[in-house]
Parts: C-alpha cells; sequence; structure tokens
C-alpha cells in the first residue's frame, strides 16, 4: 500500500467505526486530506459538502477552545501522540475556524510523579480550560475524585493511553478514554505473536516495566492468556528493566546469562525490547531471522523502533496506536466540548503487532503525523 | 557535612604529608571487598552460571557508567564537597555528543564539546560553592534540576538518535577490541591511574585530603583552599561527562531521561569504596569495589530469580551493611596496628 | 537615618524575616501576574496539596539543627502512607490505622538514629539506605496489595474535614509546625538539641549526650513523615509505588531556604516551612501562569540559588548594618536558642 493512501484509508475505515453513532461523525473525517489539509472531496466518495463545513463554522463561530495535555512523562511515544493531535487541531482550525489554545505539561521526573499530575489538572481548572487530555500513572481511585471535582466546576476531563480496561466502567468520571486495551490489543497479541512464529514450543524471557503500574498489570493479564493457549511456551526468566533501556540491556544480559537457551524476549514496552536486543548482540546470539535466532519484541510503536525492526535488530514491536489516539482526542474533544455530542465511555483504537512485513506503511503514518504543520502551545 | 577537626599537629608540610599517606594506606574499602569475596564465594557454588566468563565480562561492562562517576565522586568527597549534579551532567554531556554527531562534526571535536560541557558545570558548582558560600548539597542539587531541565526542554523528552558509528560501538563498549576487553575497561584503567597517581603521588593530590579532612588546617598551612575544592568538581564534571559519552555509546540512544538516578549511585559507590561524607577519606580503588557491589547486587538479584521488587530493598541493605562492613575493617585495621606498634 | 538603619538591620536580622519578604514579593507578584492565583480555592487546594512536604520539612529542619540530615523522609512518608491505608482497608479502627502510620515512621527513625548513632556513620549514607528500604517495601507492598479504596470514612475525615474553613490536614500541619517550634525554642531539650547541633566539641563542654539527642532528633523526623503519610493516605484514598519518591530533596532545599544552616545548630521550624511556602508558591505560580514545567524546573533551581544567596547577603547586611565592632565569630560558643545567625 502506498504511504499516504494507506493512511486514509485506515482512518476512513476506523473513525467511522467510532463515530458510527455520531451522524456528523463520518464527514468530518472523510473531508480530510491526509496531508492534513482541508480538501472539500477527499477519498473514499464520502458525503462532505462545503454546506456542512459552513453550518459547523457557525456553531463554532471564531471560539477558543482552551486545551490542557499532561502526558506521565515526557516521551517518544507521548511526542507522537501531541503531534498528531495537532494535526487534526490544524485541520480544524482551517475547515471550521476554531481557535486552538493548547498547552502540554507534564510532571518532571519519572512514570511515579504521580503527585504532579494532580497539581496540573487543578490549576487548569482553577483556569477554567474547556478541556483537560490526561494520562498518569497515579492511581484510579484518585484521579475520579478530582475528575469528578473538575466536572462539577464545568471542565471536560479526557483521558488517553489510560488502562482503563482494568477498572469498573460506571466508575469513569471522563467523557472518554481515548486508548486501547492493554489485554488483548497489546500484552496478548505480542504473545501470541511469539507462540505463533515459534510454533507454540520455546523458552522466553520477559522485561517488565516498575512493579505495580497499571500498563504491566494489564499487559501482564493479556500476555498470561497467550500463555495459557499455548502451554509449550516456558517463561525461564523474568526482571524489571523499570521501562528504561540500560536497564533494560542490563536485565536481558542476566537473564541470558543464566539461560542461553532462549527463543524470543518480551520486552513490556519497546526501549526494554531494544535493551534486550542489545543484550542479543553482546551475548553473541543471532537475531531472530524467520526460523530461528531470538525473537524480540516491544510495545509502543515508536519510529526508532520501526528503524530497528528494518534494520533486523527487533523482530517486532505492537504499535498502539499513538497517532490514531492523539487524533481520535481532538476529535472527541471537539464533538463533545463544541459541537455538544456525546461520545461512548471508551474509544479503543486499533494496534497491531508490526514487523518487518508492515512496518513500511505503520513509519510513514507515525512519521507523517509528527511532521504536523503546525505546533500549538509554548 | 563537614566537621571542623581542631587542628593539634604537624607544622611541617612534610610530616603532614607521611601522616596523610600512613591515613590513607589504612582506607577501609578492604572491609566491603572481603564482603563481596565472601558473597562471590557462595554464589559461584550455588549458581553454576555465575563464574563463568560470559557473565563476569557483562558485570565488568555494566559496572562502567557507574565506574567513571564514582570516581569522580571521590575526588569531591575527599576534599570534602558533595556532588549531586552528576546524573545530570551526565544526560546532558550524552546528549551533546549525540547531537555534535549527528550535525555532522567529527568524533573529537564532539568529545572536546562534551568534556567542555562537564568541566563548565562543574566549574560553576565549585564557584557557587566557595565564592558565594552557597552549601554543597544545594548548590549541585539546584545543578541537577538546571542541567536535567535543560536537557528535557532541548530535546521536548524525544531520544536523541542516529548517531552510531563503527568506531561508536567500540566506545559504549558494545564491541570488543580483543578478547573480551573493551574500550571502556581500558579508558577506566587509564582515568583510573591517572586521578589516583593525581591523589596519591603527587604533593597537588595530597592537597585534595588536606582540604577534605580540616579546611582551617588546610588554609593554616598555605594551601588554597578555594582553588583545590573548585579543581575537585571539575574533575567530577570531567568524569561525569566521560560517562555521558560511554553511556551514550551503550544505549545507543540518548533518551532525556537516562541520568536519573545515576547521582545516588555514583555517592553510594564512592561511599562503599571508602569514602568519607565527613571529607578527607577514599581511593579512586574503592569507587571501583563500589560500583562493582552495585552492579552484583542487580546481577546476582537477576540470576538467583529474586522477585524483582524486592530490588531496592535489598540495594538499601547492602549499602547500610557496605558502610558497616568497612567500619568493621577499620576497626580491625586498628587494633591489628596498634598490637604492632 | 542612623535609626532607620539600625531598624532596617534589626528587621532584616530577624531570623525568617528575608524568606518572608521574598515570599511576599513572589506572591504579591503571581496575584498580579494571573488573577486566579489569589483565588481562595485555588490557595485552598494547592496548599492542601503540599501537606506532606510541610509536615517533613519540618521534621528534617529538626535533624539538620540537631546536626544530621535525613533523606529518607520521602520514602518513608510513602510507605506510611501504605500501611496506614492497608490497616485501614483490612478493617481496623481510624485509630489503630493512624497509629500504624505512624509507627512505620517511628521505626524507621529509631533504626536511622540508632544505627547512625551508635555505628558511628554518616548519616547521608545510612538515610540514603533507609530511604531505599523505605521505598522498596512499599514496592513489595503494592505489588501484592491494591492499596485503593478504605471505607472508613472516619479515617478518610482525618485529612478532608473541614474545620473553619481549611481542611483538617491543613490545621494539623499548622499544629504540627507550632508545636515543633515552641519544643525547639522554649523548651530544654528544644535547646540541648541546637546546642548538640553546633559542633560536637562545644555540646560535650556542655555535658550534653549528642547521641541521645540526635535520637530524637530522627524518631520526630520518622514519626511526622508517618504522620505525613497517614494524612497522604487519607486525602488520596489510595497509595501506590514511588509515592512521595523526591521529597527529601524538596524538604532539604525548603529548609536550607527558609535559614536551617546544613552544618547544623542554626534555623528554625517555621522559617524551614516558610521556605517550603516559597518553592510551592512558585510551584503553583508558574503552574497557573502556564510556565512548561521542563523550564520550570530550571527556574526553580536558579530560585533556590538565588535565594540562599539572598538569604545570606541580607543576613551580612544586617549584621554590617548592627555593628560597627568586628563580629566575633560564634562558632565555638554556645549561642542561646534564638540564635540570630551570621
Amino acid at each position: 500500500m502506498p504511504n499516504f493512501d494507506g493512511v486514509s484509508r485506515r482512518r476512513m475505515l476506523r473513525t467511522a467505526g467510532l463515530l458510527a453513532g455520531a451522524g456528523v461523525g463520518g464527514s468530518l473525517i472523510a473531508a480530510c486530506s491526509p496531508n492534513g489539509e482541508a480538501t472539500k472531496s477527499a477519498g473514499g466518495g464520502s458525503a462532505s459538502s462545503e454546506s456542512f463545513d459552513d453550518a459547523i463554522k457557525k456553531i463554532v463561530n471564531g471560539k477558543e477552545i482552551k486545551v490542557g495535555f499532561t502526558p506521565p512523562v515526557l516521551s517518544e511515544n507521548f511526542t507522537q501522540i501531541e503531534h498528531a493531535a495537532w494535526r487534526r487541531m490544524n485541520e480544524y482550525e482551517q475547515r471550521f475556524g476554531c481557535k486552538w489554545v493548547w498547552e502540554r505539561q507534564a510532571p518532571v521526573g519519572d512514570f511515579n510523579a504521580v503527585q504532579g499530575t494532580l497539581g496540573i489538572v487543578q490549576s487548569w481548572v482553577s483556569r477554567k480550560f474547556d478541556a483537560i487530555a490526561v494520562c498518569t500513572g497515579a492511581n484510579f481511585a484518585t484521579v475520579q475524585s478530582l475528575y469528578r471535582d473538575a466536572t462539577s466546576k464545568g471542565v471536560k476531563i479526557y483521558q488517553f493511553n489510560q488502562p482503563a480496561e482494568l477498572y469498573p466502567e460506571d466508575q469513569l468520571q471522563t467523557v472518554t478514554n481515548v486508548g486501547y486495551d492493554n489485554r488483548w490489543q497489546s500484552g496478548y497479541l505480542a504473545g501470541k505473536y511469539i507462540a505463533e512464529k515459534l510454533k507454540g514450543k520455546g523458552n522466553i524471557l520477559q522485561i517488565w516495566g516498575p512493579s505495580g503500574s497499571d500498563w504491566t498489570r494489564g499487559r501482564k493479564i493479556g500476555f498470561d492468556r497467550a500463555l495459557a493457549e499455548n502451554p509449550g511456551i516456558k517463561v525461564v526468566g523474568q526482571a524489571d528493566g523499570g521501562y528504561v533501556r540500560d536497564k533494560g540491556f542490563a536485565a536481558a544480559q542476566d537473564l541470558l546469562t543464566k539461560n542461553r537457551d532462549v527463543n524470543a524476549i518480551y520486552g513490556e514496552n519497546e526501549e526494554m525490547a531494544l535493551g534486550a536486543s542489545q543484550a542479543i548482540d553482546t551475548a553473541g546470539l543471532k537475531h531472530w531471522d524467520g526460523t530461528g535466532g531470538v525473537l524480540t519484541i516491544g510495545a509502543d510503536g515508536l519510529v526508532s523502533g520501526y528503524k530497528q525492526i528494518k534494520a533486523g535488530k527487533l523482530t517486532a514491536t505492537v504499535d498502539i496506536g499513538g497517532v490514531d489516539q492523539g487524533q481520535n482526542l481532538i476529535e472527541a474533544i471537539f464533538l463533545t466540548a463544541v459541537l455538544g455530542q456525546s461520545v461512548t465511555q471508551i474509544i479503543n483504537n486499533p494496534t497491531q503487532v508490526v514487523d518487518k512485513t508492515n512496518v513500511d506503511w505503520h513509519q510513514s503514518y507515525t512519521e507523517w503525523a509528527l511532521a504536523a504543520p503546525k505546533k500549538y502551545g509554548a | 557535612m563537614i566537621t571542623l577537626t581542631p587542628e593539634r599537629v604537624s607544622p611541617t608540610t612534610n610530616e603532614r604529608v607521611s601522616a596523610l599517606r600512613v591515613r590513607i594506606l589504612r582506607d577501609p574499602s578492604f572491609g566491603i571487598l572481603a564482603l563481596l569475596v565472601v558473597v562471590c564465594g557462595v554464589m559461584a557454588f550455588t549458581e553454576p552460571t555465575f563464574a563463568t566468563a560470559g557473565n563476569l565480562t557483562n558485570i565488568i561492562n555494566a559496572m562502567m557508567t557507574v565506574s567513571f562517576l564514582a570516581i569522580g565522586m571521590t575526588v569531591v568527597l575527599i576534599a570534602g564537597g558533595l556532588d549531586l549534579s552528576v546524573g545530570s551532567v551526565m544526560a546532558l554531556s550524552a546528549g551533546v555528543v549525540a547531537s555534535c554527531l549527528n550535525n555532522g562534526m567529527p568524533l573529537a571535536v564532539a568529545f572536546v564539546a562534551a568534556l567542555g560541557v562537564g568541566a563548565g558545570i562543574g566549574l560553576v558548582n565549585g564557584l557557587l560553592i566557595t565564592k558565594l558560600g552557597i552549601p554543597d548539597f544545594i548548590a549541585t542539587l539546584a545543578m541537577l534540576g538546571l542541567a536535567g531541565g535543560f536537557l528535557l526542554y532541548w530535546t521536548a523528552g524525544v531520544p536523541i538518535l542516529g548517531y552510531m558509528t563503527d568506531a561508536y560501538y567500540y566506545i559504549g563498549g558494545l564491541r570488543q577490541i580483543a578478547g573480551p576487553v573493551t574500550v571502556p575497561m581500558l579508558l577506566v584503567l587509564a582515568v583510573g591511574v591517572a586521578v589516583s597517581i593525581l591523589l596519591r603521588r603527587t604533593t597537588y593530590g595530597v592537597k585534595f585530603y588536606a582540604v577534605g579532612s580540616s579546611p582551617t588546617g588546610a588554609k593554616n598551612a598555605g594551601i588554597r583552599v578555594d582553588r583545590i575544592k573548585i579543581a575537585a568538581y571539575v574533575i567530577s564534571g570531567l568524569m561525569a561527562a566521560i560517562a555521558g559519552i560511554h553511556i551514550a555509546g551503550r544505549t545507543t540512544t540518548v533518551p532525556p531521561l537516562i541520568g536519573n538516578g545515576y547521582e545516588i549511585s555514583a555517592i553510594a559507590a564512592a561511599v562503599i569504596g571508602g569514602a568519607s561524607l565527613f571529607g578527607g577519606k577514599g581511593r579512586v580503588i574503592g569507587a571501583l569495589v563500589g560500583a562493582l557491589t552495585l552492579t552484583l547486587t542487580r546481577n546476582i538479584i537477576n540470576l538467583t530469580g529474586v522477585e524483582s521488587s524486592w530490588q531496592a530493598v535489598v540495594t538499601g541493605l547492602v549499602l547500610i551493611l557496605a558502610v558497616l562492613a568497612n567500619q568493621a575493617w577499620s576497626g580491625i585495621a586498628r587494633s591489628i596496628g596498634a598490637s604492632r606498634s | 537615618m542612623k535609626n532607620f538603619r539600625s531598624g532596617a538591620a534589626r528587621f532584616l536580622g530577624i531570623e525568617g524575616v528575608p524568606i518572608l519578604l521574598a515570599f511576599t514579593a513572589v506572591a504579591i507578584g503571581f496575584a498580579l501576574a494571573v488573577p486566579s492565583f489569589a483565588d481562595g480555592d485555588s490557595v485552598k487546594y494547592y496548599l492542601n496539596e503540599e501537606v506532606p512536604i510541610f509536615i517533613i520539612t519540618a521534621g528534617l529542619a529538626l535533624v539538620i539543627i540537631a546536626g544530621g540530615i535525613d533523606l529518607s523522609v520521602g520514602a518513608v512518608l510513602g510507605l506510611s502512607a501504605g500501611t496506614s491505608l492497608w490497616a485501614s482497608m483490612h478493617g481496623f479502627n481510624p485509630l489503630v490505622s493512624v497509629l500504624v502510620g505512624v509507627g512505620t515512621g517511628l521505626v524507621f527513625g529509631l533504626i536511622n538514629g540508632l544505627v547512625i548513632v551508635k555505628f558511628r556513620l554518616s548519616d547521608f549514607i545510612v538515610t540514603l539506605g533507609t530511604l531505599n528500604v523505605a521505598a522498596g517495601l512499599l514496592v513489595v507492598l503494592t505489588d501484592h496489595v491494591q492499596l485503593v479504596g478504605t471505607r472508613d470514612e472516619t479515617f478518610l475525615g482525618l485529612a478532608s474535614s473541614s474545620v473553619g474553613g481549611l481542611t483538617s490536614a491543613m490545621v494539623l500541619t499548622v499544629l504540627v509546625i507550632v508545636a515543633l517550634h515552641l519544643v525547639l525554642v522554649k523548651t530544654g531539650i528544644g535547646r540541648r538539641i541546637r546546642a548538640s547541633g553546633m559542633g560536637s566539641a562545644p555540646a560535650l563542654v556542655a555535658g550534653l549526650d549528642v547521641g541521645r539527642l540526635k535520637i530524637y532528633a530522627y524518631l520526630v523526623s520518622g514519626g511526622l513523615a508517618g504522620f505525613g503519610g497517614v494524612l497522604l493516605a487519607a486525602r488520596l484514598n489510595s497509595v501506590q509505588a514511588g509515592m512521595a519518591g523526591g521529597y527529601e530533596l524538596i524538604a532539604v532545599a525548603a529548609a536550607v531556604l527558609g535559614g536551617v544552616s546544613l552544618a547544623g545548630g542554626r534555623g528554625g521550624i517555621w522559617q524551614a516551612a516558610l521556605g517550603a511556602l516559597l518553592l510551592v508558591t512558585l510551584k503553583q505560580g508558574f503552574r497557573l501562569m502556564g510556565v512548561d514545567p521542563l523550564i520550570f524546573s530550571i527556574i526553580t533551581g536558579v530560585c533556590i540559588l538565588v535565594g540562599v544567596i539572598v538569604d545570606r547577603g541580607a543576613r551580612r547586611f544586617a549584621l554590617t548594618l548592627r555593628t560597627p565592632q568586628p563580629v566575633q565569630a560564634p562558632a565555638g560558643e554556645l549561642q542561646p536558642a534564638t540564635s540570630k545567625g551570621r
């Protein structure tokens, strides 16, 4: 599939499903060309019209929409999501004349700096933002009471990339959660991919993120399911890689020392999987070549990871749909905060295992998002 | 953090120097070394993969980053200071190297730039502490935030990629030059020997111990205390820069949070190796023993399959235990010395 | 003119005045720059949020004045939050839950004090070790139990009941600071703690049991960290690994900004609390101005440096104004409890 054609079709397929009940949603999306410019008749032959755009424009009426965006930490993954959001904002700005005020604040420190998130959200509430988009390592219960308070003050809260699937949906105090299911759309996929490639038999190592994080919990549930379905796959070692490369590297090295007879290494995120890949090199082992060697798989969908897949250093990764998350987050904000529509509480985006066979279009899609024509915020 | 011990004796510099030499030789880092030997012996019997050549070279390669930092930290501690900024300085230097290379500069220029950043920050630390009288803890803590914040802001959280060349794989220790020997091993050796000679074989080096054990005494003996302290922070900054150059090669990308927590590892390694936060004590070989202790702890946890959530608890206990072992060793050494004389 | 000079000198020479002036200036500046800064709810929220920082700063200040340092306070706070919430979730009554939390802190304080004093080890390293132990134990605890949601309203009410427009957590914090201040300046034991922090030699001359006093200081610091943890758990009703990590560095910076000397013996509790107030206010102000937290961490670094420099400068200035005759260096002498510093 050529890059941008693939982008556009995939996006339309997806968003048509997402906004099936939202009426105008389908046309909002379809009218956008992959380059993010407002074209009146883009692919798919969908029903966009000038009168539609004009009607929305009238409702928007040059309004200013204040959005706060707070990821748990600054990283390549969240940069991709933010750039994808900017793309969609730019599109709506050109077509409907809405003005965006964008503020990104991340707590300084690592994934554990959750107290910072609470303060950031609270300050945006007191500054009367229209919409606040949150992804945080903070506890579910903690943030729900914060969200309830914000909602009562007329500020709409959205979550992105948050493992909301681990908690009862009726307790969520958000407008919507734009993300994916860590269990079945990430952990399970990785486990199943390993089992398929190894033909149901082999020894694997697991490098996990910090104990107790919701992402880790979710992905573990999914991976365990895949293990249960494939009893021939044995976990011969696991360690904490702290979500960072050098710790993932060292942990994989230690585990490989103990067990050289390893067929695959699962890194719960991509940085750790890339660290594991380096450990394979230094241990003098072979990377997976389709039949033998050590298979490595991570999860995120970063450009740096895609490059390593092409170079044969990383076998695969789970693209968790960061670009779609960013775009759909803005769409959900626009539909609910500006047009007053309702959307479902959980909006899960497509994810996919990316390996050499499909890395090209995933990489192009991500790079397209990163080349957003306009930056918002500071 | 600095105790002022009243100066009692030694009017001549020579006497002072020889007295210091004796004290240095009795340095207590053998306590932890003895402990390590016992632990390694037990491991070798219970875990067959532990005492393999592969595992040992892994451990040595993994301890390189902390080793550089710990050598620099030891120099600062000897001079009676403390440098909390090394983690950030290391990360910033790594970022400088990576982006210089990405901008097509030759390797040498990139290294000089990184070393310049490290030495520059060290100089600022030293000036803040000596000329403005800001406590070392606070000045270097502020610098930790400054340098780290600058790197985060500069990169917007996105790792720097694509600077790896063949030569850099050697610098990172990912490729061996002969047998199991890697460039960082030789570099640690060279730097370690150089600093060690500086500290223990030159009169200039002895001044670091003098300043650390008694600033007023050193001042009375005609030592320019401020200059020595500044020099110590510059050395620490340089070491952090070398660590940055190395880690950029080891991880092959530079995420801006790459230095998080390394300052604590560096202090821990230096102190495990016998350096004292009260100043005037410490040796390069001790710093390396300290770095080895920390790396071994993690390696043993991973090899024995201890639940990884216990890692921090074990590290904390090892830290206290190591200092206690050193204390005990000093006691033994003192009693031996007393019975001989 | 002379009158004014001596007046200014006396004013600036009072401990805590420079930091108070700095805080006032910062607060007025922010209020002018961002209208929402002075909003009552917003002020109440951010102060309530920072309650743990104030409490550990108070305890840490005592340890520093006693001539030590306690880096474990943040991690112990997090662990105590975990243990107290665990107790409450398992049906223990609120008083027991509080005692479990405070007790956790006291145990760590006792271990810190005993190990440092009895084995004559570096306070920095020992508390760095216990920091790791406490943080690690919280990881282990949260790895096995999800610390979410006690239904005990009394326990939760400990932090969030309304007392005269303030939350109970804020009122308790003020009480802690005032009580600790009074202990330090009004009681014999407080004066002895300060004296012992001024340096071992003069303290020994004065016949003080320096070791015992230090252990007391670590006990108080640990207990307060435990109490802060209880309040944090009660406010959030959830605890996770890594909670309050890094708080110790904020607390040290706050204490030093407030004029507490890391060399021991100098400074006071409420001045340290003011230092904390200045730091958290800077954070809140920048946040409301929409300053990128990345730049914000740079600005905070600069502010700490400038704050310490200004504080020292102001005191020196006050001294030059006040004293025509050369000042006697107070290093060797035993200062009274209300030391004016140098």
